[in-house]
Order: C-alpha cells, then sequence, then structure tokens
C-alpha cells in the first residue's frame, strides 16, 4: 500500500457547517457521523460547530412542553445503562452509527455481486427508481480498476479499509472523497486488501465504455 | 430564562461591544453557571438516579428543543415524541457523559438533530430498506476526540465570544445555524452567490474559532 505525500484530504468547512446545523440529507449526515468516528480531524471541528449551534437553540422562540409531558416521560423511565462511554466504540472496523444501521458489523454483512470484484449492500434509497441519496457499502477487490465513470450527482465516497488511488492521489481508511457531478474518474484499488467504502450518489452513474453501459442497468448503479 | 438568580442568555450586544474582541474578558461566574449547573444534574442523573433532576434538566432544554423542532417544521406530537426520546436517552447515558469532553447542551442538542434527521430518514420520500433495522444514528456517547478547548464550560465563553463578533459576522452565524436551510437554497432565496454565501459562513467560523482560541490562551 502506499501512501500520498500530500497534504491530507480535507473535507471543506461548508459542509462541517451543514452538518452541524442539520442540513445535509439523511444519507450525507450519515456520512459525515460516520467519518467523524474515525477521523479525530473531523470530529474536533464538527464538534466546535455543534457547539455554536447547540448555543444558538438559546435564540429559538421555545414551546411550552404539554402538561402531561414531564409526568408520562419520568413515570416511564427505563432502567439506567451500567456502561460507561468506552465499551462499544468500533466493531469490526464499523463507525457506530453503520453498525446500527446494518444491525451488524461489516464482517458479518451480506453482499450482492455487482462485477466480478465488486459487491455492493444497500442501505437507503433506491437504487432501481435512482430518486434521492442513494447510500450503500462498495467492496472491491485489491488491485483492480474501476470502471471509468462520472455521476450526475454527487458522489461521496468514505473509505472504511482498505485504500485506492485517483490519479496521484490515494484515499485511505477515514478520507471522505467527494466528486461532483463534472469528474469522471476510474479509481485503482491498491493490492493487499479488499477496499470498502460507505458511498452516497446522487442519480445514477454515468459509465464510460460499451461493456459497463450494457450492464448498468442490470446491475442497477 | 432563569436558573436561581442567573440569568442565562446570550448576551445582547449594542455597536460599541460587537466591534472588535481586543479586550478579551473573561467570562464571568454569572455566565459560567450554565453549564456546571447541567454537569451537576448531570451528575445527580447518573450517580443517584434523581429523576428530579432529569425534570429540572428538561423543565430548561425540553422547551427549546421542542422550539427548534417546531422552526424546522416538525409538528407538535412529532417534536415532543423525540424531546421524550432524547429525554430518556439522556436518563439511561447519563453515565456515558463526559462534562470535559463537551457541554451538556451540546450533547442534547446532537441528539435532537441526529433524531430528527432519522425522523426525516423513515418518514421522507427515502425507500428505507430494511425498516426493522433502522436504528437511530449513534449519538448517545460524546466523541471521544482530541478536543483542545471544549471543555464543558467554554459553551458559555463561546455564547459571550458571538456576541463579540461583528453584526455581519452574527448575521452570518445565524444565517448558517437558524435558517435552517442549506446553503444553495439560502443562495437561491437572497439571490447571493453560493460562493459568497460560503464565504460569509466561513469567515464569520473562523473568526470566532480564533477568538475563542485567543481567549482560552489567555485564562491559561
Amino acid at each position: 500500500m502506499t501512501f500520498s505525500v500530500d497534504k491530507k484530504i480535507k473535507i471543506s468547512e461548508d459542509i462541517i457547517t451543514e452538518y452541524a446545523a442539520g442540513n445535509l440529507s439523511p444519507a450525507k449526515h450519515t456520512v459525515v457521523a460516520c467519518q467523524s468516528e474515525i477521523c479525530e480531524e473531523v470530529s474536533s471541528r464538527i464538534m466546535f460547530q455543534e457547539q455554536i449551534a447547540a448555543s444558538m437553540i438559546e435564540e429559538v422562540q421555545t414551546k411550552i412542553l404539554s402538561p402531561l409531558f414531564m409526568g408520562n416521560v419520568l413515570a416511564n423511565l427505563p432502567p439506567q445503562d451500567k456502561f460507561s462511554s468506552n465499551n462499544t466504540n468500533i466493531e469490526n472496523n464499523s463507525p457506530r452509527t453503520l453498525s446500527h444501521l446494518l444491525g451488524c458489523g461489516l464482517n458479518e454483512m451480506k453482499w450482492k455481486s455487482l462485477i466480478p470484484g465488486v459487491a455492493v449492500h444497500d442501505i437507503l434509497g433506491n437504487r432501481h427508481t435512482k430518486d434521492g441519496d442513494r447510500l450503500y457499502l462498495l467492496k472491491a477487490k485489491g488491485g483492480m480498476q474501476m470502471p471509468n465513470h462520472g455521476h450526475n450527482g454527487e458522489e461521496w465516497t468514505l473509505i472504511l479499509k482498505g485504500s485506492y488511488n485517483v490519479g496521484d492521489k490515494t484515499f485511505v481508511r477515514g478520507d471522505l472523497h467527494i466528486e461532483d457531478e463534472d469528474e469522471i474518474h476510474s479509481p485503482h484499488i491498491n493490492e493487499g486488501e479488499d477496499c470498502i467504502c460507505l458511498v452516497m450518489t446522487q442519480g445514477p452513474l454515468k459509465m464510460k465504455g460499451w461493456l459497463p453501459r450494457l450492464v448498468q442497468p442490470l446491475i442497477g448503479i | 430564562m432563569t436558573f436561581g438568580n442567573e440569568t442565562v442568555t446570550i448576551g445582547s450586544m449594542s455597536d460599541s461591544e460587537s466591534k472588535t474582541y481586543s479586550d478579551s474578558r473573561r467570562a464571568s461566574p454569572k455566565s459560567m453557571s450554565a453549564a456546571k449547573r447541567d454537569a451537576h444534574w448531570l451528575y445527580s442523573i447518573a450517580n443517584k438516579q434523581d429523576a428530579r433532576a432529569l425534570s429540572e434538566l428538561f423543565e430548561i432544554y425540553g422547551p427549546k428543543l421542542k422550539g427548534w423542532l417546531m422552526a424546522r417544521g416538525v409538528g407538535n406530537g412529532t417534536a415532543e415524541d423525540i424531546v421524550q426520546d432524547v429525554m430518556i436517552k439522556v436518563w439511561t447515558k447519563a453515565g456515558s457523559f463526559d462534562p470535559t469532553k463537551a457541554s451538556f447542551a451540546t450533547w442534547v442538542y446532537r441528539m435532537t438533530r441526529n433524531r430528527w434527521i432519522d425522523h426525516k430518514r423513515k418518514h421522507g420520500r427515502m425507500d428505507v430498506r430494511d425498516p426493522d433495522l433502522m436504528k437511530i444514528i449513534a449519538d448517545d456517547e460524546v466523541q471521544s476526540a482530541e478536543v483542545n478547548f471544549m471543555a464543558q464550560q467554554n459553551s458559555d465563553i463561546l455564547k459571550e465570544q458571538i456576541s463579540r463578533l461583528t453584526k455581519a459576522q452574527q448575521m452570518a452565524i445565524r444565517m448558517a445555524f437558524m435558517e435552517y436551510k442549506t446553503h444553495k437554497e439560502i443562495s437561491e432565496e437572497t439571490g447571493l452567490p453560493l460562493g459568497t454565501v460560503k464565504t460569509r459562513i466561513r469567515s464569520a467560523i473562523q473568526a470566532l474559532k480564533a477568538n475563542m482560541a485567543k481567549h482560552i490562551g489567555q485564562i491559561q
């Protein structure tokens, strides 16, 4: 595996702000939540902006809780958790947000093969209606070259395991790789281990070449 | 909103106060109290199973959180359901709350925001693959990041620092966090280019961050 000497890929401050304010779509929000669990740099940037967002709540017009609210909640409190915060961090390389969504760790999940060497697991959205943001996990075999493709919208890829190269840039675990609709790329998965990514796409991919275009409707990417 | 004799608000500011942050006053004991008070209640909830402390906390935060949700277009019933869910989580997870990592206000805001996004995910137009597996975004524990100056008392300093930004910077912060719109939507509605919206918000946040760092540096 090679590591880029380029400076670390950083997500923009705008995304952090939109995340902290709660303005991202559920799929994008999930991607950033997962990144914050495995990338401390992002986590502390988020923390600062969440602190601002929390302060701003002071300025929101309050809404009185209904008279029975407090009594109802207090009468039905469940037992308290006995564990401290460190008991469940990352299971099988999987951020907790993702494990909660999947109901299992990365190692136990079921994959659906797309083309030889590439498998997916859908999380949110509908691959066939291609409506709105889609969220899925993608697993690609070490050493393979992904088909050349562009996008009809943004593509956000959070690397959970393994690494890949696009041009002279290397993306490793914890990096969030964002491409807009103008970009065409063909990631090369680095040798050694499979690469697992959490991917958010908007609209169908634009495949280059006759073979990928031919199989695209069948595999639904 | 008051607690005892102590007012807990973001300081309103006059023009003269807002211009610079050069005198770097320390946060007054008065403004330090909210986070300490919350941490004290959290301690009672976690260590003494003190349901009264929980109710005290939510007498204060419940109406704010409900207000935030309703400002974002959530209906009355759903807003209360979300606040109830958050309140129960505070009860069950109080032991995992670490006041050296974040303030209670930030923790409870994060939970509310995440539950609201979770609600959108479940009830939006998105096709949820497997509803049985849909669970909440993990937010019940404070991230274990290296947080340089985000100890709990700093939430109060932050409020003071926001009030010391210029009017334009404060407006940008409000635009980002209180318009409940994406940068793109703000750009479309105001007619400002998207790049301008982003730059204004980003530079206001940078200014705030710089002031905070300076302020903390002077305290330590």
